[in-house]
Order: C-alpha cells, then structure tokens, then sequence
C-alpha cells in the first residue's frame, strides 16, 4: 500500500510538472511581447526586459515561473480586470463556485441515492422505469440543456426563482444553477447504486442476515447499502470533470461570478494570462480530486489493496 | 453373439436384446443432424437477433438515422441556404404551410414580460413588406438566416466532428492498449506511465490549450478531441489483451510461426471488436457534448459555419424573447446523444449478453 501511495502521488507530481512545462512552452509561442507600445524605446524595453526578468536565459525563466505557480502566484489579468493581480480576482470567485459545486454535489448524491436505492427495493416496476429513464436523460443531456429550460421555465416564465443569480439572495438565486448542475450526478449515481444495490440484495450474505430476522431500514442501510456504496467511489472521478465542464457554462448562463464565468471571459476575450492561470488551476483540482478518489478506493476495498500489492503497481 | 448386444459391468446387457425394428430411420441428410437452434446461427446474427430485441435501442436507432439524414437532406429541401442573410426578415418565428391553417407554427409569437405579467401576439409575417408568401418552418435569427437549414447544416457539422474524432481514436486507443498489452515488460510500463500523465490532465484543458495555439475550425476540434478522447479505448483494449493473451489459439499460432503483428491485429483484435464496438458508440456522445460545449465558450467553429454548440450559443442571447430559435438545435442535441446512449446501451448488452444489466 506504502509503494502504491508512493507511485501515485508520484505520477501527480510528475503530470503537475507536465502541465506547468507545457503552459510555459505556451506562453513562449505566443505571438508578441507584453511591452508592445511604438512609444518604448530600444532603451526602455531592455530596461522592462531586465526589471521583469525576461531577458534571463529560458531555463532560468522557467524555474522562476515553475517557483511563481507552485505559490499560486499567476501575476496580473491584461483584458478583463486590467492591472488587477489574478489571486485577487479568485478571492471571491473560488468560494462561490465550491458553495455552488458543493450543493450541487451533495443535493446530487442525497437524490442519486434514494432514487437508486428505491428503484432497486422496487425492481422493475413503476418507480424502477421511472428511475431508468432520469438515469438516461439525466447522463445523455448536458447539463446547459437542463440549465436552459429551468432557467426559461422556472424563472421567466413563472417567475419563481430570479433570473440571473445575485449577491443579495445568494441561496435563493443559486438552487437552479445547483438543480442543473447536479442532474448528470443524480443520474450517475442513481444508475450505479441500482446496479449494485441489485447485486449486492441478491447475495448470499443478505439471505443470511435476512433469516437471522432483520429486516426494515436496519437490513437497508446497514448491511446492503453499506457494501453497495464501495464501487460508488469510481464513478466521483467523472463527477468532477462533469462538475467543472459543467460549471463553465452554467455560471455563464445563470451569470455566476465564479471560476468557471472567469475561465470562459477569460477564453472568449483572450485574455491569455487569466486562461493559462484558470487552466492550471483547474489540472492541479483535478489531478488532487482523482489522487484521493484513487487513495480511498484502495483504502475502502480491500480486494484492490491487496491486488495492487500483488502486481507491485 | 449378437451384434446389437453390449457388454457391461454393473448392468446386464446381455437380457436385453436389441432388434433392428427397434430403431427408425430419419435420414441421412447432414444439416438434420445439426442443432438448429443455435449452432447454425453466426456471432453476427445473434447480435442482430439481441439488439431487435431492445426496443430502446431500436427506437433510438431509428431515430438516429432519421437525423443523419436529415443533416444531409435537411439543409437543401428548405430552399434557404445556411449563410443567406435577409436583416429584415430578422427573428421571424415558425411558419409551415398547412399548420398555420390549425393555428400552430402561423409565425405569430407571443411577446411577454418577465415573471408572465403583460404579453401581446405578433406576426412579422403580417407586418413586413413582401414576407406574406414566406415560410420559414423554424423560424429565422436575428441576422434572417433560415434557422432549419442552420439547423441540420450544425447536426451534419457536429456528427462529422464526433465521428471522425471517435473513429480516430479508436484506431489510436486501440493499437495503443493492444502493443501494450502484448509486449508487456518495460514497454507497458513506459507506455501505462505515459497514459497516466496524459489521463491526469483534464479533457477541458488540453482542449482550452491546443484551441489557444491553434486556429479555431473543424481540424482543431477534432484534434483537441482525439488528443484527449484514445484513453478510455487504450484501457479497454489492454485488459482485453492481457485476458487473451494467454489463451490457447495465441500460443496456436504462435507455434505456426506468426508474428507479433499478426497475432496483435488478425488473431486477437477481432476477439475484442465487440468490446471496441461498444466503447466507440459510447464515445460519439461524448464527442458531440464536448463539441456542443466548447462552442458554447466560445471556441467553437466560426461563423458564419455553424455546429450545434453554436447555434445554441447564438439562440441563448435571446432564448427569452425568441425562444424558437434555441429549441431546434437544443432538441437535435439532446435527441442525438439520447440514441446514442440508448444505441450503445443495446449494442453493448447484444454484443456480450453477460453485460447486460439486471
């Protein structure tokens, strides 16, 4: 497990570097230098070069720029917020994504559950079908479609939730954004703790427990739930990157001042500083969430543990 | 002693005496002795019989090639071409001869204020010069471009993006995972290392990235798309790989003096067609969210060229006046990767019957 634990995080690392090399390449190829302006002169451009350190050889550029964003340091936005430092821009904008993409996650997974618990407690059946058909749309439609409609539904038409999300009621103003968000989660979940949920009320241990006289929400929970829950930890990797992409365009439609709204202006207005800090951003969250999700399995079933110190990986 | 006795230990055969009219001729033609059943029938027409057996999956099918076609028919049947611009035949609703008679899709719309307070009907149709014999079966945006022509000229734009890029992962994933998986060694490990890197950085960024450096357009897309989609289909095919490897119809021809080439793609591959069939179909939707997605953010295909992605990104900036406008195009994605789920679901329980779900 020690030498698992050690090559994972050891592969993060290595992908983090990756991406840092790649993002400085980038910023190599592309086209003009900051100091742009006919009125420099020769002089003064090699004086700017010199203040910031750009007329240093390339290796040494880059291990300053490698020592900048490992301390999150993504110096200054050049179109959206002009000379404004870009971690000052994030200050508000990191908490109220994770607000967002936190209640989207937890509403996702509470609904996702019962959802998939009853559809399997109520095998085909009504409810089952039901379950089956959320479980496909839900997977099958991107969630901007979901976004979309509520947005025209629920807040144009009836009126019943404000159309473009605000400071002032930020609970209210944010349950479509979360509702449309969570919709690829509910179905993911649903679908998967169905499929094990079935399996597991049709195991030979539940027999056991059952004639041992247990029954009602004890035999639920505590015995087919519990063993059901283990493989649901796989699918949170692709609920993360379903969050993010998802976050890009529903705070965008709904006008969210979080990462994603920033990530896609950043985008749409070229602003290349902000787009590469946001891109890193996003890998290093990424690359963290799949190394827990990836730690936990092995920590949760002991089946993988014990397989992945067989084969030494 | 005669011939129709038997000999046995624990049983006394020979009480029983056994007549020639105790057996009745059938015939000798070969295919009676067959089981007809299911020996006859190939892998193949299995599949076929399983698949028709899913209803979904069929309607799914169905509904699936109805689209294709319609992205190839679709944009020429209207008479409007998908880049004409008529500014004053700008944001006119639906019209389709014969409808407008039962009161539907007449191009009048309904204009209202937010939270359903005050509306009134309008016709543009009416109210415009020279428009009274004009049809325009979605309606147009707000340049006056035909938005059906747009509409299924952005269906055949996002599934020429999905499946080239699907199917140019397939082949890359697919040799990928199958070298790997043969050799094994150090040359898997380097090449699993390699993957891992590449699976640790998230599809959006590497797409972001390669539609920075390089122009926006079709080849981009699809670039971006297969750089980060040959994944999932490398796994696939290793594990697969690993499983066959050691099976005896390798060693078999191994024996005969085949080469590693030949085993990897003539004696294995089609072993495992059915599991890349499979993942192929899954990947498409996928392939035509991503595209949908980047669109939306702006680093789509650029006008006046329109996929799906696009055209919903143009309708959302007046989804709430003009709501026509954003709904083809949303109900062709939303169906599109409906059937394909549904599509991929049958063929994955038809090709391996032991997949299929409870």
């Amino acid at each position: 497990m020690k030498k698992y634990i050690a090559e994972r995080l050891g592969t993060a690392f290595v992908t983090i570097l990756v991406i840092i090399f790649v993002l400085f390449a980038m910023m190599q190829f592309m086209p003009g230098s900051p100091f742009n302006d006919e009125k420099l002169s020769r002089e003064l451009i090699e004086k700017l070069n010199e203040k910031y350190g750009l007329n240093q050889p390339l290796y040494v550029q880059f291990f300053k720029y490698v020592k900048n964003v490992a301390k999150f340091d993504f110096g200054i936005s050049y179109v959206i917020n002009k000379n404004i430092s870009i971690n000052l821009m994030l200050k508000t904008r990191v908490p109220t994504s994770m607000r967002i993409g936190l209640q989207a996650v937890s509403v996702g997974a509470v609904i996702g559950l019962l959802l998939g618990i009853i559809a399997a407690l109520k095998h085909n059946t009504f409810w089952d079908n039901l379950t089956t058909v959320i479980s496909v749309l839900g997977v099958s439609v991107p969630s901007y479609v979901f976004a979309l409609l509520m947005l025209y539904t629920f807040a144009y038409r009836l009126g019943w939730f404000p159309l473009l999300y605000t400071k002032t009621e930020p609970f209210r103003s944010s349950l479509l954004p979360t509702f449309a968000l969570s919709m690829f989660t509910i179905a993911s979940i649903a679908r998967f703790t169905r499929t094990e949920m079935l399996e597991v009320l049709d195991s030979d241990y539940m027999l056991l427990v059952e004639s041992k006289g247990i029954s009602g929400p004890a035999l639920i929970f505590r015995h087919a739930l519990r063993n059901a829950l283990i493989p649901i930890v796989t699918v949170l990797g692709p609920l993360v990157v379903g969050l993010m992409t998802g976050s890009l365009v529903v705070e965008k439609i709904f006008s969210i001042p979080g990462m994603g709204a920033l990530m896609t202006a950043a985008i749409q207005a070229n602003d290349y500083n902000v787009t590469i800090a946001m891109t890193y951003i996003y890998s290093v969250m990424y690359i963290i969430i799949m190394l827990v999700v990836d730690l936990l399995y092995g920590v949760i079933d002991p089946r993988i543990r014990l397989a992945k110190e067989d084969s030494g990986e | 002693m005669n011939k129709y006795q038997i000999a046995s230990d624990n049983f006394d055969m020979d009480s029983i005496e056994f007549l020639p009219n105790d057996f009745e001729f059938i015939g000798n033609k070969p295919e009676e002795h067959i089981d007809s059943n299911f020996a006859s029938q190939d892998y193949w027409k299995d599949v076929f019989i399983r698949f028709k057996k899913n209803k979904g999956a069929v309607i799914g099918f169905i509904l699936l090639v109805f689209i294709t076609i319609m992205a190839v028919i679709g944009p020429m049947v209207s008479g409007y071409t998908f880049d004409q611009q008529k500014i004053e035949f700008q944001d006119f609703a639906p019209r389709v001869p014969g409808l407008e008679k039962i009161g539907v899709f007449d191009g009048s719309e309904v204009m209202r204020s937010p939270g359903g307070g005050s509306s009134r009907v309008i016709n543009k149709y009416k109210t415009t010069e020279g428009a009274a014999d004009v049809y325009y079966w979605f309606g147009t945006d707000n340049l006056g471009r035909d938005i059906w022509t747009r509409t299924w000229m952005g269906t055949r734009i996002s599934l020429i993006i999905a499946v080239s890029a699907v199917l140019i992962d397939m082949a890359i994933g697919m040799s990928y995972g199958l070298i790997a998986g043969y050799f094994g060694g150090w040359v898997d490990n380097i090449m699993q290392r390699v993957l891992e890197v590449v699976n640790s950085i998230p599809t959006l960024v590497i797409v972001t990235l390669l539609m920075l450096v390089f122009k926006p357009g079709l080849f981009t897309i699809i670039l971006a798309l297969m750089v980060s989609g040959w994944v999932g289909m490398s796994r696939i095919a290793r594990a697969q790989m690993l499983k066959l490897k050691e099976q005896e119809f390798v060693l078999a021809s191994r024996t005969f003096g085949a080469g590693s080439w030949h085993i990897i793609f003539s004696e294995v591959l089609p072993n495992i067609i059915g599991q890349i069939i499979t993942n192929t179909m899954f990947s498409i939707p996928n392939a035509i969210f991503t595209e949908a997605f980047l669109s939306f953010v702006g680093l789509g295909i650029p006008a006046p060229q329109a996929s799906l992605g696009s055209l919903i990104s143009s309708g959302y900036n007046s989804f709430t006046t003009h709501p026509y406008q954003i709904l083809p195009p949303l109900i062709v994605l939303a169906l599109l990767m409906l059937c394909c789920n549904m599509v991929a679901d049958g063929l994955r329980d038809a090709l391996d019957p032991k997949m299929a779900q409870m």
